[in-house]
């Protein structure tokens, strides 16, 4: 599904990543482990089409992400990615609801479909109380919650996780690990770059690859 | 050297778009050179960034070129206010040896900017950006006419001589006159109209049987023969004077600017026909709308100017 192919990526004089080759199945968990610097970021923002790489190439479901124009791969992403990002990325000042279909709204959705996806995502993350509060106003673990379901509101077939618990305590994490392991029985690629040991050892994860210097091991 | 502002306007605007140009077509000629969209190479990623870069001066400059030239004209107006003779926009560009040649190269100009936009947005709706180098390769003679514009159009504003007696449009727009567009006076008035409105049931045969060449030929045609026609015949029924053939006094405030309405309508209609022609041909399965496009414009255009004679008989009950 995912294919990485001699991916390099370099910052000015930085190498961040180098020659990285990389694949990922549809329905198969991937958890990216590595230090801070290590390219899981950026390798996480090439496969999303958040970032071109220097060279090599990224496709996906046969199409090549890499090359292609900017207004392709936003669709791509709007289409396919489910993006949670470490620091959240949500607007403080909207609703969860409002936040949750943000990356719809350039498609024009139908409200009501619109409507009956949120109430399904925000109840299978029990959040289904919280969907007119304002986003300021929730805990860390329920900000986050709103934003695996703002990643899940396409119906993704790729969820892509940067550090997804760095910003949560043990119960919290463990809690979005459930979420996890339900989406990964939907059938869907995921990938996590993480440096939490929380998912180094999950009995659903299919592989943990580790990256170091810019390359795989 | 004689200045108004908006003299001073469009001398910053060329400036602005001497110096960005030449930043585009220097990316130009390396992606003309080295561009191969298979390639996952650190250069051909690079050029594509800097594709995207050049694509978006390039748009800018040429979108801004367009309403420019009516600013051109408009500016001409203006500065007739001052040239003893001049009574519009004619004598102002006829005064200068090169300045009816400026304005017709200019129109010329104006149809390569907008078929080099409507390739872009052609390529930027193509995954594959199948059309990014012969985009920028076109880029570059247009660059160079672009260059050559603006130099002409500075040397024509330096050339102007507020102390020399120019001649009016009536003088210029005559048989009689000397001056670089009197042939056209030498055509009867009767072929012209009848060479107007066959060449707009040329466009509409080349609509209805869907053939790009013909419909590029019919537009191209019928531009030329709706200036001409325009200037014969069409013309005097707007000023109502049968003696009073010009061009540009009818974008005067006392004709309700209507020249405005009748030249964008032309242009956008032509313009949209001979792109939509070109980019069938180039690419086959181009969108055909094309047609609907420029058929819309042209007939509002043919509506427009065919109503001025219409009511002149309707009110006096003879023609001009």
């Amino acid at each position: 599904m995912i294919e990485c192919k001699n991916l390099t990526k370099i910052f000015k004089d930085t190498t961040v990543l180098n020659q990285v080759n990389f694949t990922c199945k549809k329905g198969e968990l991937i958890v990216l482990k590595g230090a801070s610097g290590s390219g899981k970021s950026t390798l996480l923002s090439l496969i999303a089409g958040l970032a071109k790489p220097t060279s090599g190439e990224v496709i996906v479901e046969a199409k090549q992400i890499s090359k292609m124009a900017d207004n392709f791969v936003s669709l791509y992403r709007r289409e396919n990615i489910g993006f949670i990002f470490q620091k959240y990325n949500l607007i403080s000042t909207l609703s969860v609801y409002n936040n949750i279909i943000t990356p719809l709204i350039p498609s024009n959705p139908d409200e009501k479909k619109l409507n009956t996806r949120v109430d399904e995502l925000l109840k299978m993350l029990f959040m289904e109380s919280k969907k007119d509060m304002i986003v300021k106003n929730l805990s860390g673990g329920e900000q986050q919650r709103v934003v695996i379901a703002r990643a899940l509101i396409n119906n993704p077939s790729i969820i892509i996780a940067d550090e997804p618990t760095a910003n949560l305590d043990t119960k919290l994490s463990l809690d979005f690990i459930e979420i996890v392991k339900k989406l990964k029985n939907k059938n869907r690629a995921i990938i996590i770059a993480t440096h939490d040991p929380l998912f180094f050892d999950l009995d659903f994860c299919d592989r943990v690859v580790e990256m170091r210097d810019g390359r795989c091991f | 050297m004689f200045l108004t502002p908006e003299i001073i306007a469009i001398y910053i605007l060329n400036a602005l778009f001497l110096v960005f140009g030449f930043f585009a077509f220097i990316i130009s000629i390396k992606i003309v050179k080295s561009w191969d969209i298979s390639l996952t190479s650190p250069t051909q990623y690079k050029l594509e960034k800097e594709a995207i870069l050049a694509s978006t001066i390039i748009k800018y400059i040429f979108i801004l070129k367009i309403p420019l030239f009516l600013f051109f004209i408009f500016t001409s107006d203006k500065v007739s206010a001052v040239l003893t003779g001049a009574m519009c926009a004619a004598g102002v560009v006829n005064s200068v040896g090169f300045g009816m040649w400026l304005v017709v190269f200019k129109i010329v100009n104006l149809f390569i900017f907008g078929f080099w936009l409507a390739l872009h947005a052609t390529d930027m709706k193509d995954e594959k950006l199948s059309l990014t180098k012969l985009k920028f390769y076109i880029f570059i003679p247009a660059f160079f006419l672009l260059v050559a514009e603006i130099l002409y159009e500075v040397l024509f504003f330096s050339s102007l001589d507020i102390t020399r007696i120019v001649s009016c449009c009536g003088a210029i727009f005559s048989a009689a006159s000397s001056s670089s567009i009197s042939f056209v006076f030498t055509l009867s008035q009767s072929t012209t109209i009848v060479a107007f409105y066959l060449s707009f049931l040329l466009l509409l045969l080349g609509w209805f049987l869907k053939k790009e060449a013909l419909f590029l030929f019919a537009n191209i045609l019928f531009f030329i023969v709706a200036l001409f026609s325009l200037i014969l015949f069409f013309g005097t029924y707007i000023y109502e004077l049968p003696t009073h053939k010009c061009p540009f006094c009818f974008l005067q405030k006392d004709y309700y600017f209507i020249g405005y309405l009748l030249y964008i309508t032309l242009f956008m209609g032509t313009l949209s026909g001979v792109n939509g022609s070109v980019l069938t041909i180039i690419k086959p399965n181009y969108s055909q709308s094309f047609y609907k496009t420029s058929l819309i414009f042209i007939s509002i255009y043919t509506f427009i100017v065919s109503v001025y004679p219409v009511l002149f008989y309707i009110k006096n009950g003879v023609w001009l």
